[in-house]
């Protein structure tokens, strides 16, 4: 659970090791980065949308 | 400059015999027929091409239109009325014309050769999808000819200014970009079905080629924005021919619904016409650097983060038209966060040069100009994400020489680093060195000559698709068109060098390049009308 | 071919530079202006540019150095390195930590352009196919602006002036030092109102009303021009804003209101003909000729002919609604607000006894005035 998070973060960072990737595509199903891509991409913008708020203030 | 180097080893895979064999067995019809029946994904990739450079020189020439009454100030060769005419139908035969049609026609020529599939997964829908775009765009030109003329509020098309106040041809508009749009949607949907199930045994996903893994992201954007596409002209044909308020506010409607629906689409198409360029710029240069791309694992993550990212900044086109600003600052940040993997590709690119065996053969000079001026094209960029700024930027020729910058010397630049790289595969001979020489330096030089100085016009001030303009900005725009007939005209060269090289020219090995790698390169030049019609052995190699 | 390889490297890099510093002069970058806020802005421009000018001599560097340097005409061999974890993710997050300290000074620019409170005085800009409409709310005072650029030097015949296209009939005066908010909207199309010098672009959207704001610090003539593509004459619709000084302001607003106090005195008397075709063809020349041409042919479908225009001409009633109200669904706007009743009445006439429509027609102001009362 946490390795898949930490791929889907590091594809949202937009680097990642030959070795990681190497793992995650021997994993088998891609189900779980979707369902941890999609809900990560909603954190992100709650995110980005918290800090835009607190910024307005 | 470097001379094509025909690989020495003798261990270039051949085709079986049986593939030339198998192709003469079918009855195929000849003629125009052949063409109009065609669901062999080779003719239909040439289709494709074809018409995108037909539409290329349509786009071109009224670009020259533009041009040519900008040289100076004052009104000269064209009303205001068709000037606008003009610019609108110019932004729409390019991206929708174009640029898009070439990317689908690389893809179906390069998708399966690159995978070791036989053709597309859907042949006959891939038929179906090219043959919609003449029809489309021979409705869209025909508005020319209607009474009030061609659609005149830029590709935009922002309402009410495409509604209330749009001629009456504005339907026929809407109905060709649906065609168009329908078009999009099935070969995307033909593209990752083609990925996704008829990669050779053993290709896995990470094995596969950059151009093929920036196709797949791009044609699940294309499935996703474009219904969003034609929501929002089915919006536009409702309130002109149907008496909906969708856009009015008299009715109860917003304008600014519009452009949130619109760049909701819009801004993920950019990313639709450059992420498969990011994929033939990764597979030219370490082909020419003879060194495996820099990054590989990163450049294909980059890619999917880019690709969700596009759905979080379309407001950024609009930050002067009254967002609160809670929203202003949303939109700033997210687009400033999209330009960390975009340097993140530029950087890999750059290091996968770093202690190459670098050749300059045609492919190489315009990916290598590509990666130079489309780095320009983001730095401009990041300087629109920075909203303060962006009201000043706003709709000026700030943000034209901007998007030029992506699209001209990024997105056509390396369509044509593309066919020049694989022009050896489907003609079976190399292109003239010496005129391909020529057509890059002159595009290089043209293109700079027109938009560089469109910088400097937006920043002093003068506000894009306007057909006169004040005297301080007369040189810039004397500069401009002069540059932009050098471009337009130096692309008859390319025409030249592509007639040229299917006639005759040095003949190319099946590996035409020595660095080449990919599974293209294991079958005959010119690649026969059938491939791989048992699945090639595939050797993983590490990226 | 190696001399002339380098040859060819060094006056491309030649051409871009020599651009590049030319920018910094002055007409060729963004105006600093002088407005508190278009010098901030200004100041964020020139950050994100250097910015930009200092990663690009790194990222270039690098790839012209790797270019020249590990070319196979030099012999040069391939290494096989593919990624180095560390290298990616500095340069990673050496961008990202630039944005954010570029993020910080622009949010807090953005939050003071729009603090639109506490404003001395508030104008009303109305964008209209192709002129603006300005109001100074609560003190009786609006006017159109169109643009002042004789139509022979647009078309080539005559020298075209200094202020070519960016010249109006009456520019917008604003006070100096006084902070002004800018009420922004739209009779027909999406406009936007946007003076380089004042820091401001903003658009005017049909229907709805945004909010800016500005507070001139010199007095001057400051020019721009309606930044969104608004239709045919989108590149002919300059706003020039005229900053006096305060007491100069005051003293212009008071004749300003006393004058048109006057001008709508006239809709008691009776107009003659003379008197109704003259004004009726002054006002048809600023307003109406864009769309119904000087020789009221009109540009069909869109606009329609008024010359030998039977239909119009059977129906007198039509005709004042339709210059009174507009035609909703087209792109007719209502002349209610933006013409006074002399000038409805007037144009009316003129248009029912210009390019051989012989009508005969009178309109009297005081009809106008009725009609629009009700």
């Amino acid at each position: 659970m946490w390795r898949v998070i930490a791929s889907v973060l590091a594809a949202f960072f937009g680097v990642q090791k030959e070795s990681r990737r190497q793992e995650d595509f021997s994993r088998g199903g891609a189900g779980p980065f979707i369902v941890a891509g999609v809900l990560l991409a909603i954190v992100l913008v709650a995110l980005i949308a918290l800090v835009a708020t607190l910024a307005a203030g | 400059m470097a001379s094509h180097l025909p690989p020495k080893s003798s261990t270039q895979h051949s085709q079986p015999a049986s593939a030339g064999v198998a192709s003469q067995a079918h009855e195929a019809p000849k003629g125009l027929k052949r063409w109009l029946l065609t669901t062999n994904h080779k003719e239909i990739g040439t289709l494709y091409l074809v018409l995108s450079l037909t539409m290329f020189f349509v786009g071109g020439l009224f670009a020259m239109v533009i041009r040519a009454e900008l040289f100076q100030p004052g009104l000269q060769l064209v009303e205001p009325e068709f000037f606008n005419q003009m610019t609108t139908m110019h932004g729409l035969i390019m991206i929708f014309g174009a640029v898009m049609p070439a990317f689908v026609g690389l893809a179906n020529w390069m998708v399966p050769l690159q995978i070791g599939a036989p053709d597309m997964a859907l042949p006959r829908l891939n038929n179906f999808s090219f043959w919609l775009l003449p029809v489309a765009f021979t409705l869209l030109l025909s508005t020319f000819f209607m009474p009030g003329g061609a659609p005149n509020f830029g590709w935009t098309s922002y309402a009410p200014l495409s509604t209330t106040y749009s001629p009456p041809s504005t339907t026929f508009f809407i109905l060709s970009l649906h065609m168009a749009g329908i078009s999009s949607i099935l070969g995307a949907i033909n593209i990752i079905a083609t990925i996704l199930n008829l990669r050779t045994p053993g290709m896995r996903l990470m094995d596969m080629p950059l151009f093929v893994w920036t196709w797949l992201i791009t044609a699940f954007l294309l499935i996703a924005v474009m219904p969003v596409l034609a929501g929002v002209i089915t919006m536009m044909l409702l309130d002109i021919n149907f008496g909906t308020s969708f856009f009015s506010a008299a009715g109860g409607g917003d304008p600014v619904l519009f452009q949130h629906l619109f760049w909701f689409f819009g801004h993920p198409e950019v990313y639709i016409m450059i992420l498969p360029a990011f994929g033939i710029v990764s597979v030219i240069i370490p082909t020419f650097a003879r060194k495996p791309l820099f990054g590989y694992a990163s450049m294909v993550y980059a890619t999917a983060s880019i690709a969700i990212l596009s759905f979080l900044v379309w407001s950024h086109h609009m930050f002067t038209v009254g967002l609160p600003l809670v929203a202003e600052l949303f939109f700033m940040y997210s687009t400033m966060l999209i330009a960390v993997p975009t340097g993140v590709k530029v950087f890999n690119w750059v290091t996968t040069l770093f202690r190459g065996s670098i050749t300059f053969e045609p492919p190489m000079l315009f990916a290598l100009a590509f990666v130079v001026l489309f780095t320009i094209g983001g730095f401009s960029g990041l300087m629109l994400a920075i909203s303060p700024a962006d009201f000043q930027y706003h709709d000026t020729y700030f943000v034209v020489a901007h998007f030029h910058y992506v699209l001209v010397p990024g997105a056509v630049f390396a369509i044509m680093a593309g066919v020049y790289y694989w022009l050896p595969k489907w003609t079976g001979h190399y292109p003239n060195l010496r005129l391909s020489q020529w057509h890059f330096w002159l595009s290089v030089i043209g293109v700079n000559l027109t938009f560089f100085p469109m910088h400097f016009a937006g920043l002093a001030g003068m506000p894009r698709r306007i057909p006169d303009y004040a005297l301080q900005f007369a040189d810039f725009n004397m500069v401009t068109s002069l540059g932009a007939f050098l471009f337009g005209l130096s692309q008859l060269l390319f025409v030249l060098v592509v007639v040229l090289c299917v006639r005759g020219g040095e003949k190319a090995p099946a590996k035409a390049w020595e660095g080449g790698e990919d599974l293209e390169w294991t079958v005959p030049s010119p690649a026969p009308l059938h491939t791989f019609e048992t699945p090639p052995d595939f050797q993983p190699r590490r990226h | 071919m190696r001399i002339r390889k380098r040859l060819v490297w060094t006056a491309s890099g030649a051409a871009l530079a020599v651009p590049v510093s030319g920018a910094l002069a002055s007409g060729w970058n963004m105006p600093v202006g002088v407005t508190d806020l278009s010098r901030d802005i200004h100041g964020l421009h020139m950050a994100i540019f250097w910015i930009c000018v200092v990663i690009g001599i790194v990222v270039f560097g690098a790839f012209f150095y790797s270019l020249f340097r590990y070319r196979r005409s030099r012999g040069a061999r391939p290494s096989h390195f593919r990624e180095h974890t560390t290298v990616e993710v500095i340069w990673t997050i050496v961008p990202l930590l630039i944005l954010v300290a570029i993020a910080i000074p622009a949010t807090a620019t953005l939050k003071a352009m729009y603090d639109t409170s506490e404003a001395d005085m508030e104008v009303l800009i109305t964008g209209q196919q192709w002129r603006w409409r300005y109001e100074y709310r609560g003190e009786d005072v609006a006017f159109l602006s169109n643009l002042a650029t004789p139509r022979e030097q647009i078309a080539g015949q005559g020298k075209k002036g200094e202020h070519y296209l960016r010249e109006v009939d009456e520019p917008l005066v604003l006070p100096v030092g006084r902070k002004v908010r800018l009420l922004l909207t739209s009779d027909d199309v999406i406009h936007s109102w946007w003076v380089p010098e004042l820091g401001v672009k903003q658009d005017a959207m049909p229907g709805f009303v945004n909010e800016n704001w500005v507070r001139i610090n010199e007095p001057g003539t400051y020019r721009g021009q309606c930044a969104e593509l608004c239709g045919r004459d989108h590149g002919f619709m300059p706003v020039v804003v005229e900053a006096v000084a305060p007491e100069r302001f005051d003293g212009w607003l008071a004749e300003r209101r006393a004058a048109a106090a006057e001008a709508a005195m006239g809709l008691d008397r009776d107009w003659a003909m003379d008197e109704l075709m003259e004004r009726g063809e002054q006002v048809y020349g600023t307003i109406c000729v864009s769309c119904h041409q000087p020789d009221g042919r009109g540009n069909p479908p869109v606009f329609p002919a008024l010359a030998g225009n039977q239909t119009l001409m059977d129906d007198r009633a039509r005709h004042i609604e339709t210059v009174i109200n507009g035609v909703a669904g087209s792109a007719m706007p209502a002349f209610r607000n933006t013409l006074n009743p002399v000038e409805i009445a007037a144009v009316i006439t003129y248009e029912r006894n210009a390019w051989g429509n012989e009508t005969g027609d009178r309109v009297q102001p005081s009809a106008i005035a009725e009609r629009i009362a009700e």
